[in-house]
């Protein structure tokens, strides 16, 4: 098997491979976040454009003005944040669908048409349904644990004699609240990989799976997973210090640029964790192949008296969508 | 007091009286019949019940006319977090006829479930009033009150609730005399009395090892207007009393550092593991005390125009390393109040620093007392911690010295100081980044004013008794936010000079006395030479939302009918153009509006703004690039700065930045979303 090295840099490669997947996510994230802005935009254009207090914006960033814009009668802020709230949530459910098709991607040797990319995402669309609830219902105590830990934290900072011991229960508790949801998420991550790879149709029984699969090479799992992490994070902190420190108020296009470079970052660096754990699932595949019984499609031809050896089909657990001949995929 | 002893004064005394007691009249030596009287009624002999004591002041003599001298004596149970004390409260009648009835606050009665304060938090703040009954449950306790020469005066102890008759409200008393106190005359009470001090709610009380004494003992009530003036304790209001001397000694653990108002003038050690600091103030209305065992105490000395004063720090352990800042910034807002305003005539200012979970004593004032509002995280780009500090000294001036009425108008004390702060910050820190510099984004106090004007501005009017408001929030938007922008705005009518000087007078001329507002106005009206009742009305007294817009601009070619029309030309086609201007709001105030054209001519106009809208017609070789009311930024009152402008050519720039980050915002909450997909 690859080392945790070695799946790092396999997956960033699947990603270079496949960057058109995160082209096309990215745009999507982008298109759908400005068409939930537009509403916002016509709004603020009446208020803005031949507004010499729009200024105040330009020529720096004064707060008592963004105050001021968003306190006007009729603005009612609170609509334009459902308009961009709906978009976030299609962008979800687009991320649902795709999902299959992004781990086939990544497993497949061969470049995967669009048609098949598609057609994949459709065929697992409903397995993700499923799953993603469970993942919820999992995730639930981890959220309730973060969050009874943040109301001590608010407690301690009240009541206890050391006034930061409130501040780093909060800290740790958000710490300790990430790495058990990055634990789920790691797990349910390898549940997807493992159902793309086998076709598994039962989510619960591929969730069990994975859990057993994940538990037992946590280690493994789990760093290479972090440090993927990690770089995003990095991407983040450096893309707003850059923003922060380096660029001037005025140059506010530039600045959307920086901010735009470290959102593609942080996109690629979740799929650069999908494709090392689907490098890593196929490592694990060659490792351990699965036995399987054998099974007979149709009837074997017994030649009388041949001397050449008779093939056996082998066949693997489930059954993956036939591709059509006109969709073999080509070699890249 | 007798006569005898008064006769062997009197020579003291008649000076004394000539200056500050113009309501008595001279009794003769033998006073077998009594002199003929200013008033109708007998007056007693010139008493000497209040010390002319000046120790905690640079000043040759007393600066107010003292009415009151409190002597106590107080025992305090750092476990029980009680105190036990005596009071002796020397009240010297003032009013110019005789009174055998007299209201005492008892402001500590306030935490108790059905007073009137807690009923009131409850209604305002829209939730469960957070009152942990076992934790903040406060209380203050008559054990006896006796009147010299009258004896023991206990049952006749009565609450009252002048305000909105809450039988179970036990934040006034009142005590009738068997006999009236006569003009002139001294009463001497003795009040013991017990204090059981809740963990801090509304600027006192306990948090671990920290106590705050604010409003701990039986206050008497004010003469104002011709009538006792006590009122309840409210959700939304403060304190209202008058000037006298404080002679207070606290017995605390020996282990703990006291603070307190007024100069620390003993310390003595017990036997018993107690120490007993003795404190002493003069000229001020109000004392307050804390005491903490591990403060960490910084010291420096402010040299005002009328002498030394010092600055005393109590710093929490975890808050040592601001010290510095707040020092700083106490200085600076000294000087500037000293060089602007006035002189501070105390020889001691305190600034105490509350702990964590003990917020709510902090940002508060009393005479030579403060309490500052910090935690351990505090960027030097945020400055919250200079605002706190240079707005509880500035209320060292008005309500410290200029002692109005907190209770009925509160705007007189809370927005005249927000003004103030904001000139002293602006002036410190730099305007439109005063509040805020910190990362990229910026925020001004003024801006900060306007902010908490317009989200209230037309509740309720300056003018409303502070319990009277609608709710809590309306209450502290009007009386410190728009107060502020009023004044702000009323630079614009009389200028910037003219306004500081009306202040420095208004603070000369009734400084430690109990100024109305009228008399501010009045005060403005007479430094500007401008009648100004048009803008007090309605700003003051009134609710209008002042509000103009640019409502049209627009310039055509004056040739538009001709056939064949040539090309435009500029500076050879001739243009009409016209600018429409509108009151929006029912508040009418002069404007300017700045029209700007393409040939970089400029014409300025000047509106009275009495008329629903007017225009401006204008027929020039050029177009017009811009019409702006109010280009100077001068009037805060104007709720919408957007629509004072209009750009023919509009530039969006604005908008393109806030849409743009909008959507980065966006694009980051939608893949936080993706990630539990």
């Amino acid at each position: 098997m690859l080392n945790t090295q070695g799946l790092v840099t396999e997956g960033r490669r699947l990603v270079w491979r496949n960057q058109r997947v995160l082209w096309w996510l990215f745009a999507a994230n982008l298109l759908l976040a400005a068409f939930g802005a537009e509403p916002l935009a016509v709004k603020l254009a009446g208020l803005t454009d031949h507004s010499v207090a729009a200024q105040r914006f330009t020529q720096g960033f004064d707060l008592t003005a963004l105050a001021e814009l968003l306190s006007q009668p009729g603005f009612g802020f609170g609509s334009y944040a459902l308009s961009s709230l709906f978009c976030n949530v299609i962008f979800f459910a687009f991320t649902i669908f795709v999902t299959g098709g992004i781990l086939e991607s990544f497993r497949s040797s061969r470049r995967l048409t669009t048609a098949q990319f598609f057609e994949a995402s459709g065929h697992y669309f409903w397995r993700w349904i499923r799953q993603m609830l469970l993942f919820l219902v999992v995730m639930a105590p981890v959220l309730g644990l973060g969050s009874a830990i943040n109301s001590w934290s608010d407690t301690l900072s009240s009541d206890a004699a050391p006034e930061k011991l409130g501040f780093w229960v909060m800290l740790g508790g958000a710490v300790l609240t990430l790495l058990l949801a990055m634990i789920v998420r790691l797990w349910f991550d390898m549940a997807q990989v493992q159902i793309v790879a086998t076709d598994q149709r039962s989510v619960v029984r591929s969730v069990g799976r994975a859990f057993k699969l994940t538990f037992s090479n946590f280690r493994a799992l789990f760093f290479m997973y972090l440090r993927i992490s990690l770089v995003g994070w990095t991407a983040l902190l450096f893309g707003l210090w850059v923003w922060i420190r380096l660029i001037p108020a005025t140059r506010f296009m530039l600045s959307f640029l920086v901010l735009e470079l470290t959102l593609l970052t942080w996109l690629a660096t979740r799929l650069w964790q999908r494709a090392s754990e689907t490098a890593w699932y196929r490592s694990y595949e060659t490792a351990n192949p699965p036995v399987a019984p054998v099974i007979m499609d149709a009837p074997l031809v017994y030649p009388l008296a041949t001397s050449e050896p008779t093939e056996t089909v082998l066949a693997s657990e489930g059954a993956r969508p036939a591709m059509p001949p006109e969709a073999e995929p080509q070699p890249s | 007091m007798s006569y005898s002893r008064a006769f062997a004064v009197s020579a003291v005394v008649v000076v004394t009286a000539l200056i500050a007691v113009p309501s008595v009249s001279m009794h003769s030596a033998a006073a077998a019949t009594p002199a003929k009287a200013v008033v109708s009624h007998s007056v007693a002999p010139a008493p000497n019940g209040i010390p002319d004591t000046i120790s905690a002041i640079n000043a040759a003599q007393p600066l107010s006319q003292r009415v009151v001298h409190y002597e106590m004596d107080a025992r305090l149970d750092a476990k029980k977090k009680s105190l036990d004390a005596t009071e002796v409260l020397t009240y010297r009648n003032l009013t110019g006829r005789p009174q055998d009835t007299f209201p005492f606050h008892l402001y500590l009665n306030a935490f108790q479930p059905k007073s009137t304060f807690v009923a009131e938090a409850r209604r305002d703040r829209e939730i469960d009033f957070d009152f942990d009954w076992e934790k903040k449950v406060a209380s203050e306790e008559i054990k006896s009150i006796e009147v010299e020469g009258m004896g023991d005066l206990t049952k006749q102890i009565q609450f009252i609730a002048p305000d909105d008759g809450n039988v179970d409200d036990r934040t006034v008393f009142q005590i009738k005399l068997p006999r009236p106190v006569l003009p002139g005359e001294d009463v001497k009470f003795r009040i013991s009395f017990h204090d059981q001090f809740g963990e801090v709610v509304a600027r006192t009380g306990y948090k671990r090892d920290f106590l705050l004494g604010g409003q701990w003992f039986p206050k008497v009530g004010v003469w104002w207007k011709d009538a006792w003036n006590c009122h309840q304790f409210h959700d939304s209001t403060e304190f209202f009393a008058d000037f006298g001397v404080f002679d207070v000694k606290l017995t605390v653990p020996q282990n703990e550092i006291v603070g307190a108002s007024g100069i620390e003038v003993a310390s003595t050690n017990n036997p018993d593991g107690t120490k007993t600091v003795q404190f002493h103030g003069d000229d001020i209305h109000d004392f307050a005390w804390t005491v903490q065992p591990d403060y960490r105490v910084f010291t420096d000395t402010f040299q005002s125009s009328m002498g030394p004063v010092t600055m005393r720090l109590l710093m929490q352990p975890g808050h040592a390393d601001q010290a510095a800042r707040h020092m700083k910034i106490l200085r600076q807002s000294m000087q500037r109040f000293n060089d602007w305003y006035g002189p501070y005539p105390y020889k001691q200012i305190t600034v105490v620093d509350p702990p964590h979970g003990g917020k709510e004593a902090g940002g508060m004032e009393y005479p030579t007392f403060i309490t500052g509002d910090t935690d351990w995280w505090q960027p030097d780009g945020l400055h919250l911690v200079e605002a706190v500090v240079e707005h509880e000294f500035g209320h060292q001036y008005w309500y410290g010295m200029v002692a109005t009425n907190e209770f009925e108008e509160a705007w007189m004390d809370e927005g005249i100081n927000q003004y103030t702060e904001a000139k002293v910050m602006d002036d410190v820190l730099g305007q439109d980044r005063s509040m805020v510099d910190l990362w990229g984004v910026k925020a001004g106090e003024f801006g900060v004013d306007r902010i908490g004007y317009m989200s209230q501005p037309d509740r309720d009017p300056m003018t409303r008794f502070g319990y009277k408001f609608m709710n809590f929030g309306t209450y502290g938007t009007t009386s410190y936010f728009k107060t502020a922008t009023v004044l702000h705005t009323l630079e614009k009518v009389v200028g910037q000079d003219t306004m500081r000087r009306a202040l420095r007078t208004y603070f000369m001329k009734y400084r430690f006395t109990h100024p109305t507002g009228e008399d501010f106005l009045k005060t403005v009206e007479e430094v500007s030479g401008q009648n100004l009742r048009w803008y007090f009305e309605q700003a003051v007294n009134g609710t209008q939302v002042l509000d103009y817009e640019i409502l049209k601009v627009n310039s055509e070619r004056t040739d538009w009918f001709g056939k064949n029309l040539p090309d435009e030309k500029k500076g050879v086609t001739v243009y009409h153009t016209e600018v429409t201007v509108h009151r929006k709001g029912d508040f009418i105030f002069p404007v300017d509006v700045l029209v700007r054209f393409d040939n970089g001519e400029t014409a300025r106009e000047r509106w009275d703004g009495r008329d629903r809208w007017i225009r401006y017609s204008y027929d020039k070789k050029a177009k017009a690039l811009s019409a702006e009311i109010d280009s100077e930024r001068a009037i805060g009152l104007d709720k919408d700065e957007f629509n004072n402008s209009y750009l023919s050519q509009g530039d969006e720039t604005g908008r393109h930045k806030l849409v743009h980050y909008w959507i980065v915002l966006q694009q980051f909450a939608g893949q936080m979303l993706a990630w539990f997909a």
